[in-house]
C-alpha cells in the first residue's frame, strides 16, 4: 500500500509539473500572437464608450489577464486564475465559460477513446497470442505484418480512408456529427441508437490505430515467455495445454499495460485529426475550430485539458498495472 | 611494428565486410517482399530529387477537366483546378520528403548526443536531462504544434524540419541512453578504458560503431513521423501552403472538394494517400530487414 502511494505521490509531482509547462506555454503564446489581438479588444471596447480601466478589466475577463502591465504580473494574473479554475471566456460561443464550452466537448473525447482502446486491447491481444503461437505460418506472418502497417499508418490515413468507403462508396454510416438532429435527445432507444450509429467510426478508427500497436506488443511478449523454463517445464509435467495457456497468457500480458498509457495518449492526440474528418465535436474538434476562430482562451483551454487526459490516463495505466502485477503491488521488488 | 599489423586488419575488415554483404543477401533473398522495400524507397528518393524536374515550374491545367475522373491520361483525374493529380503528387513529393529529411537529422543528431551523453556521464546531468526528455515524451506532440502554428508558421521546408525535429528527439535519446548504459558495462569498453583510450574513441569508435543500426533504424522510423506529421499539418489547415504538397492536396480534396461526401473528388484523395501508405509500407520492409541483418537473433536459420 505504502508503495502505491509513493508511486501516486511521484505522478502527481510529474503531472503538476506538466501542467505549469503547458500553462506556461499558453501564455506565452497567447501574449505573443501577432496583431495583439488582446489590445484590439480593448480598443474596441473604449470605441464603445467603456473607460480604459473598464475595458481593460473585461479584457481580463475573456483572457484570465490584464492586457495591459508587466509580464510578470499578467502571467501572476493567469495562473491564479487557472488555479481557481476560471479559464476566461470563449469568444465564438459569447457569454459562456471555458470551462463549461470544454465540459460539454470533453465527452465526446473521453468516451470514443476509452470504447475504442478497450475494443483494440481485446482485440489486439487475442490476435497477438495467436500470431506467436502460428508465428512460422503463413497466418501468423499476415496477422504480424498487419499489425505493422496499421501501427505504422498514421490516424488520419486510416479515418480518411473508412469515411471514403463507409459514408460515399457504401453509404452505410453517417458522415459526422454526434446523432441524428431530428430525433429528440434523451433516454430513448433511437436516440441511442443514433448515437452509437454515429460513435461507430470515430470508435473502429481509434481502435484500428491502436490494434497493431496491441498485436505486435502482444506478440513479442508472448514469444518471450514461451522460452521461458518454467513453460518448458510445465510441458514436461504434461500439463494439459489450456492450463499452459493461462500460465503463458498471464505473464506475458503484464508488461502490456505500461504500454497501456502511450497507447490512450496517441489516442488523444488523434483525436485531433479523427473528430474533424468525422465531424465529431470533441476535444480535438474544439481546439482546431478555436484556432482557426481566433479564440485563444478556448485554444489555451483545450490544449490544458487535452494534457490533463493524457496525464490521468498515465496514473490510472499505472495504478493497474501496480493492482495487477503482485511483484509490484506486495513490494517485493523494493527498488 | 605496427606496419605489420595494419594490412592484416585491414584484411579482416575486408573479409567482415564481404560477410555482412553476404548475410544482407541472404536476407533479402529468404524474403522477397524486403527487396521490394528497398525499391520502394529508392523509387520515392528519386521522385524527391528528380520528380519537380520532370514537370514543367507551372504545372499544365486542363480547365475542360475539372475533378475529371481516372482514365488513361490522368491516372488519378485532375484536381478543382484540372491539372493531373499524378504529377501533383510527384512534385509535391521533394517538400515532402526534403522536410522529412531535415527532421530525421535533427532527430537523431539531437537524440543520440543527448542520449549518450546522458548514459555516458550519468549522475546529476543524467538526471536532469531524462526529466526534461519524459517530460517532452509526455506533452502531446500535435496539440503543441497546432497552438505553436498561431504565433509561428513555420511552413517553410526548413522550418518545418526544425520544428519537427526539436519536438521529435526525446524517444531516440531515452532509446540511445538505454543502449549506451548496457554497453559500457561490457567487456570491450572497460578494455577500451582500462587501456586508457580517450573518451572520445571511445564514444566515437567502440560506442557509437555497436550502435549505429539501431540508430538508423531510428533515422528511418524518424522519417515517417516527420511525414505523418507535416502532412497532417497542412492537412488540418492551420499553416499556409508553402509549396504543393500532399498535406495540401488532402486539405483542399476534403474540405475544398467534399472527397468524403462525394465520389467526384475521391481519386485526388486517393492519390496522395496512397503515395503515404507505400512510403509507410517501404520503410516498414526495409526496417524490418534491417533488425534481421543487425539482429542475429531474430535470424531464422
Amino acid at each position: 500500500m505504502k508503495q502505491i502511494a509513493r508511486r501516486l505521490a511521484g505522478h502527481l509531482a510529474r503531472g503538476l509539473a506538466m501542467i505549469l509547462v503547458v500553462t506556461t506555454i499558453s501564455f506565452l503564446i497567447i501574449r505573443s500572437i501577432p496583431g495583439d489581438p488582446m489590445a484590439a479588444k480593448a480598443q474596441k471596447l473604449m470605441e464603445q464608450g467603456m473607460s480604459p480601466e473598464q475595458a481593460d478589466r473585461a479584457v481580463a475577463v475573456l483572457y484570465g489577464f490584464l492586457p495591459s502591465g508587466g509580464m510578470w504580473d499578467q502571467y501572476v494574473d493567469y495562473m491564479t486564475g487557472l488555479a481557481r479554475l476560471d479559464l476566461g471566456q470563449s469568444l465564438t460561443v459569447p457569454g459562456t465559460g471555458v470551462s463549461t464550452v470544454l465540459l460539454g466537448a470533453a465527452q465526446w473525447t473521453v468516451l470514443p477513446v476509452l470504447a475504442g482502446t478497450l475494443l483494440s486491447f481485446l482485440l489486439g491481444v487475442t490476435m497477438g497470442v495467436y500470431a506467436a503461437i502460428k508465428r512460422s505460418g503463413k497466418l501468423g506472418d499476415a496477422l504480424a505484418v498487419s499489425g505493422s502497417l496499421l501501427h505504422g499508418v498514421p490516424q488520419y490515413v486510416l479515418a480518411m480512408l473508412l469515411a471514403a468507403i463507409f459514408t460515399t462508396l457504401i453509404p452505410i454510416l453517417p458522415a459526422g456529427g454526434t446523432a441524428d438532429i431530428m430525433i429528440e435527445p434523451g433516454f430513448n432507444a433511437p436516440y441511442i441508437g443514433s448515437l452509437i450509429e454515429h460513435a461507430t467510426l470515430p470508435v473502429v478508427t481509434y481502435a484500428l490505430a491502436s490494434y497493431g500497436g496491441w498485436i505486435l506488443a502482444m506478440k513479442s511478449s508472448v514469444v518471450t515467455v514461451l522460452g521461458d523454463d518454467f513453460i518448458l517445464a510445465a510441458e514436461l509435467r504434461g500439463l494439459k495445454r489450456s492450463f499452459i495457456f493461462r500460465y503463458v497468457a498471464r505473464n506475458a500480458i503484464l508488461p502490456l499495460f505500461t504500454i497501456l498509457a502511450l497507447s490512450i495518449g496517441l489516442l488523444f492526440g488523434g483525436a485531433i485529426f479523427i473528430e474533424k474528418i468525422f465531424n465529431y465535436p470533441g476535444l480535438g474538434l474544439l481546439l482546431i475550430d478555436s484556432i482557426s476562430g481566433r479564440d485563444y482562451a478556448l485554444m489555451g483551454g483545450a490544449f490544458l485539458l487535452i494534457t490533463v487526459a493524457i496525464i490521468i490516463a498515465n496514473i490510472a495505466a499505472d495504478l493497474l498495472y501496480t493492482v495487477i502485477d503482485p511483484r509490484v503491488r506486495d513490494g517485493a521488488e523494493s527498488s | 611494428m605496427s606496419v605489420t599489423i595494419m594490412p592484416e586488419a585491414g584484411g579482416a575488415h575486408a573479409t567482415l565486410r564481404r560477410n555482412f554483404w553476404r548475410g544482407v543477401w541472404r536476407v533479402m533473398k529468404r524474403k522477397p517482399s524486403r527487396l521490394v522495400g528497398v525499391v520502394i524507397m529508392a523509387g520515392f528518393a528519386f521522385m524527391g530529387i528528380a520528380g519537380p524536374l520532370l514537370y514543367p515550374a507551372q504545372l499544365p491545367r486542363d480547365t475542360d477537366a475539372l475533378y475529371a475522373p481516372p482514365s488513361w491520361q490522368h491516372p488519378f483525374g485532375t484536381d478543382f483546378e484540372g491539372t493531373d493529380v499524378v504529377a501533383l503528387v510527384v512534385t509535391g513529393s521533394q517538400y515532402v520528403l526534403l522536410t522529412a529529411v531535415i527532421t530525421a537529422v535533427i532527430t537523431v543528431v539531437l537524440g543520440t548526443g543527448i542520449g549518450l551523453f546522458s548514459g555516458f556521464k550519468r549522475g546529476r546531468w543524467d538526471t536532469v536531462l531524462m526529466r526534461v526528455t519524459d517530460m517532452k515524451l509526455t506533452i502531446p506532440g500535435l496539440p503543441l504544434l497546432l497552438v505553436l502554428s498561431t504565433v509561428w508558421k513555420f511552413s517553410a521546408a526548413f522550418e518545418m524540419g526544425l520544428v519537427l525535429g526539436l519536438l521529435g528527439w526525446g524517444g531516440v535519446a531515452r532509446a540511445v541512453r538505454a543502449q549506451t548504459l548496457s554497453l559500457r558495462e561490457r567487456g570491450f569498453i572497460e578494455a577500451a578504458r582500462g587501456l586508457g583510450l580517450s573518451t572520445t574513441h571511445i564514444v566515437g569508435r567502440e560506442l557509437l560503431p555497436s550502435m549505429a543500426p539501431y540508430i538508423a533504424m531510428n533515422a528511418l522510423i524518424a522519417v515517417t513521423g516527420a511525414v505523418y506529421a507535416q502532412v497532417g499539418l497542412f492537412f488540418l489547415g492551420v499553416l499556409p501552403f508553402e509549396a504543393s504538397n500532399w498535406g495540401v492536396m488532402l486539405n483542399t480534396a476534403v474540405f475544398g472538394g467534399g472527397a468524403l461526401t462525394t465520389t467526384a473528388a475521391l481519386p485526388y484523395l486517393m492519390a496522395p494517400l496512397l503515395a503515404i501508405l507505400l512510403l509507410t509500407l517501404g520503410i516498414v520492409l526495409v526496417v524490418d530487414a534491417m533488425d534481421e541483418i543487425f539482429n542475429p537473433r531474430l535470424r531464422e536459420e
